[in-house]
């Protein structure tokens, strides 16, 4: 059993000719094993080496050999499955189906001034709430939907996420790593008989440093799936042309890859492209940029070729508000997305880089998300959905359909109606208060709020979860990384009466 | 020479089969041949019998035999170019290149309200000379921006229209019929050394009345191109299946590509998709619904398949403004149309359904349009662009590309800068006063209504536009179209100035 996702009916959108995905294939090959990449980890290096990598243990530099990199991406699984602490919400990913995620924020946001500010414990745990109710989203995210909220220090920021997750939602898990916390989610994935899909993050170009090899080996030492995500922006990590950046992505990704199929074969992995074209103005990352979907569009089609599954995470505006231009850049980029082959999309409440997120936001994207699902379905082809018999009997002016029964059958089916959308006529609208989408979602958010109730987790594994919070808080403690005000702080909001959801 | 637009550098997306293709085109044989379609036209009937369809006249109904349809779709040119007031910006339609219209509205709106209200005859004017301007819009649709202004009588809305655009744009026009304005419409073309793209539009189902028949007869006779429209709403004029609609809507257009066809061979012809849901609980169609991606990605498809241009009209959200719902509406449409090889469509602009346009909204949507020709550019994979011995030179960190000359040449060419965007951090945001697109937009529109000179008409052009005009003012008075009362304020506004 499986969640259904959005099962994509057509082929996908393919912008490289055979002969392009050819070349950057063989471009790939050649940094690999001219230039490689610095991996600052000595076990890894050691796997490396072993296995016939060239390495310079003095420069941490590793060149792979092009028959050991294909070997190692025949031994990905194209489609897996990731257990989820409610069996129902299990996700089989790859091939032709997505799922949409939601997109993390720093911060949430003032949806009257639009300025950014720290969460509350309970609006973080809203936040969760709300994602686990729409059906549209399919699985968390890393630090979802929050980087933290007040009063928790940042070391345990990931940590506190995962709890909130955990505590909120049955879906599919991800959660990234700061300071060997990998260790802890690890753990309190095993707790709830869930797995969790632990990062390996690239510090672009071609580098990766301990904590990211460390937390990809941990991952896969226990059985569980990772994800590796590619972060460059062109222009400053990666070269300014897109298929320049599309090479360094694919050399940059292929390197942990190699590495855990020789320590782990048959290790799960799935690709996040997180790339961006550099704002030339600011310095800033490009959000919204169209060039986003082109480069997302071809690493869909080579890593399709590869076999192994794609996440295209760079749906998100550069617009600070809920508005047109929000709507267009989202929108443009996840249909493109979508049609070029993601597996999973991340879009879900991010309103602004990635530095705030939002519950309304959320609930406007389950529109999107809604239409994008549908799009993929395409077209019933039948006897029964061409209806000849029915258009003939209809006939021309004054003959309609209105009162068919195949009418009152069918119109849901190829229809997708949404549900926080002003769909009235002008007189309807000007009479009832010109509510705009906002309105509409506002309406829906309180109501998810006041009545959804969450898969609640047994008293034995919210104290295995406590427990395992515990001995972070005292790790930390003890490395340093928590002060004595910070856990004074942390503390006070540990022992509040609604504790963990208020 | 012709207008570039955007062109699409990969194979489009499909989403039927080859054997839905099939299906859909066999259906739509089948329905001409056993149904026909009723054509309230005498001598449309006349023509069509004596190509070899058969008629009844007690019904109007003409059913086409299958060799004569797909002989006429063979017919038909699968690219052709269309004559503009300036020649550079003549189109070339068809195959994989993307052309962008604005998508009308009967009104404008406040900005402040969002409520509808008629245009004047100045925002009229000011709304065409936006639109000249931006250099994503490559021609106007029918009666743009706004269907008429305060003053003008509804039988002379196309040609007031007509005569706005010519006067104030040097783009490539299509002209809609109106108590056969098409052939005023026609006459002001030929004076003016330039081609109109006329309509002939369907009402579904399965059915032209006579102002559509007329209008074909005039457009082929006259050499001009015509696009040929369909808009069932599916549930209502159309089955509720996209396959359904689908089958319908090929009957309509495909019929009435035969009838010109017939007047005259290799008539320039582009066929229109405009199915759209119904909104089951309004009874509205349901705009901005994604039923209408899904449905004009498959009858591109298909008249790809035939090689013929299309246009697909629906370009209007259901959102009341220009907000988030109403660019993922946009958005979607544009996208779409741009992947499925549609040949064009209307987008700037249009604010709801077919009832509002703004040239705020005009501006906002050049951005839309922009990122979709970026994307249909597609990527270029070459020694220079894969940049490797640049990859292997900067090599891991801290090497980075931010100071290389390759960086400098290439970032321009790969992203497309949108014009009206907030593209600033937050902190620049939060201190220049937070700034969104709408005030961008703002800005940019304003700039443009008080500096862009459009190419003007030559002295000979307006008075030969005036004459024409005066003497269909003229025929629609005599004929009781315009009551003396209109005249008067008609006057009124004419002599308000330009």
């Amino acid at each position: 059993m499986a969640l259904a996702g959005y099962v994509r009916k057509f082929p996908a959108l393919k912008i490289l000719t055979e002969e392009q995905v050819e070349q950057i294939h063989r471009g790939t090959l050649r940094v690999l094993w001219t230039t490689g990449v610095h991996m600052e980890h000595r076990g890894a290096l050691d796997i490396l080496a072993r296995a016939g990598c060239t390495v310079d243990y003095d420069n941490w530099r590793v060149r792979y050999p092009p028959a050991l990199v294909e070997e190692a991406l025949r031994l990905c699984p194209s489609t897996f499955f990731i257990k989820t602490r409610d069996a129902s919400k299990t996700l089989q990913i790859g091939g032709n189906r997505l799922y949409m995620l939601p997109f993390p924020g720093h911060h949430t946001v003032d949806l009257n001034t639009w300025e950014p500010r720290n969460p509350t414990r309970k609006e973080f745990y809203d936040g969760v709430k709300v994602l686990d109710a729409l059906e549209s989203v399919h699985g968390l995210w890393s630090y979802t939907p929050y980087f933290g909220f007040e009063g928790v220090p940042p070391s345990m920021c990931l940590l506190e996420s995962m709890a909130g997750k955990i505590r909120n939602s049955g879906k599919f898990l991800t959660e990234g790593y700061s300071k060997g916390s990998e260790q802890f989610t690890i753990r309190m994935a095993q707790a709830v008989g869930a797995e969790v899909c632990v990062p390996c993050l690239l510090s672009p170009p071609l580098t990766y440093y301990e904590d990211a090899i460390g937390a990809a080996l941990r991952g896969a030492e226990a059985g569980f799936p990772v994800r590796i995500s590619e972060g460059a922006v062109y222009g400053g990590t990666a070269p300014a042309s897109i298929a320049g950046a599309l090479v360094s992505a694919c050399a940059n990704l292929i390197a942990p890859i190699v590495l855990l199929q020789l320590h782990r074969p048959g290790t799960r992995i799935f690709l996040n492209d997180f790339t961006f074209p550099q704002n030339m103005t600011t310095g800033a990352p490009g959000f919204g940029n169209i060039a986003i979907a082109l480069h997302s569009a071809a690493f869909n089609q080579i890593w399709h070729k590869y076999g192994v599954p794609v996440c295209n995470g760079a749906a998100v505006p550069a617009s600070k508000r809920i508005d047109f231009q929000s709507g267009y850049e989202r929108a443009m980029n996840a249909a493109l997305f979508a049609s070029s082959g993601a597996n999973f999309i991340l879009l879900h409440g991010g309103v602004a880089a990635e530095l705030t997120h939002h519950p309304l936001q959320a609930i406007l994207d389950d529109d999107i998300s809604g239409m994008i699902g549908r799009f993929l379905e395409g077209i019933e082809v039948s006897e029964e959905s061409l209806a000849l018999d029915l258009i003939e009997q209809v006939g021309p002016v004054p003959g309609h359909f209105l009162s068919k029964p195949h009418t009152r059958t069918w119109w849901r089916k190829d229809q997708y109606v949404p549900k926080a959308a002003d769909r009235l006529t002008y007189p309807e609208w000007l009479q009832s208060g010109k509510k705009d989408c906002m309105a509409y979602a506002q309406e829906r958010m309180e109501h998810i709020l006041a009545h959804h109730k969450p898969p609640a987790l047994t008293p034995s594994q919210e104290e295995e979860l406590e427990r395992i919070l515990e001995e972070a808080r005292a790790h930390y403690a003890a490395e340093g990384l928590i002060t004595p005000d910070e856990m004074a702080t942390y503390q006070r909001s540990i022992s509040a009466p609604g504790y963990p959801y208020e | 020479m012709a207008m570039k637009g955007f062109v699409r550098n990969f194979p489009p997306l499909n989403i039927l089969s080859e054997e839905d293709i099939e299906n859909v085109h066999r259906g739509m044989l089948r329905v001409l041949w056993t149904t026909g379609v009723r054509i309230e036209h005498k001598r449309a009937l006349d023509l069509l019998e004596s190509a070899g369809c058969k008629v009844d006249r007690d019904t109007n109904r003409v059913r086409m035999p299958p060799a004569l349809v797909e002989e006429c779709i063979r017919l038909a040119p699968s690219s052709f170019s269309w004559r503009a007031k300036d020649p550079a910006n003549s189109l070339m339609m068809g195959g994989n290149t993307l052309y962008f219209a604005p998508a009308p509205g009967q009104n404008t709106i406040d900005l402040n309200t969002f409520e509808p209200r008629p245009a004047t005859r100045k925002e009229y004017y000011d709304a065409v000379r936006v639109l000249d301007y931006l250099p994503t819009l490559h021609f106007f649709t029918t009666y743009t921006p706004y269907f008429g202004y305060a003053g003008v009588p509804p039988c002379m809305g196309m040609l007031e229209s007509l005569a706005a655009r010519l006067r104030n744009s040097s783009k490539a026009v299509v002209v809609g019929h109106s108590h056969n304005s098409e052939r005023f419409a026609i006459q002001i073309a030929q004076a003016l050394g330039i081609e109109v793209m006329g309509t002939c539009t369907a009402a579904p189902p399965l059915t032209y009345f006579a102002d559509a028949i007329d209008s074909a007869f005039s457009l082929a006779e006259a050499g001009m191109p015509v696009r040929i429209t369909g808009a069932p709403v599916m549930g209502a004029s159309a089955p509720a299946t996209l396959a359904g609609s689908l089958v319908s809507n090929l009957v309509e257009v495909i019929s009435a590509l035969v009838l010109v066809q017939t007047i005259s061979p290799g008539t320039r012809t582009m066929l229109l998709d405009f199915a759209m849901p119904m909104n089951m609980h309004t009874g509205a169609p349901a705009f901005g619904n994604v039923a209408v991606c899904i449905h004009i990605s498959g009858f591109n498809q298909i008249c790809r398949h035939y090689g013929i241009p299309t246009y697909n009209a629906d370009g209007y959200p259901g959102s009341k403004r220009p907000d988030y719902q109403s660019a993922y509406e946009k958005a979607f449409r544009a996208i779409f149309t741009g992947l499925s090889g549609g040949s064009s469509r209307p987008l700037h602009g249009g604010v709801y359904g077919e009832l509002s346009h703004s040239p705020l909204q005009a501006v906002l949507d050049d951005d839309i349009a922009g990122m979709v020709g970026r994307y249909l550019e597609g990527m270029s994979v070459t020694d220079e662009t894969m940049a490797l011995d640049l990859i292997e030179q900067v090599g891991p960190v801290p090497g980075h590309f931010l100071g290389l000359a390759h960086t400098r040449k290439w970032w321009k060419q790969e992203q497309y800068i949108p014009k009206s965007s907030d593209t600033l951090t937050y902190p620049e945001w939060l201190q220049s006063g937070k700034k969104s697109c709408i005030d961008y937009a703002r800005e940019r529109m304003e700039n443009i209504i008080a500096t862009h000179k459009p190419m003007p008409l030559t002295e000979r052009q307006e008075d030969d536009l005036e004459r024409i005009l005066d003497e269909a003012r003229a025929h629609y008075q005599k004929t009781g179209q315009i009551s003396s009362e209109e005249m008067s304020a008609y006057r009124a506004s004419l002599a308000s100035g330009r």
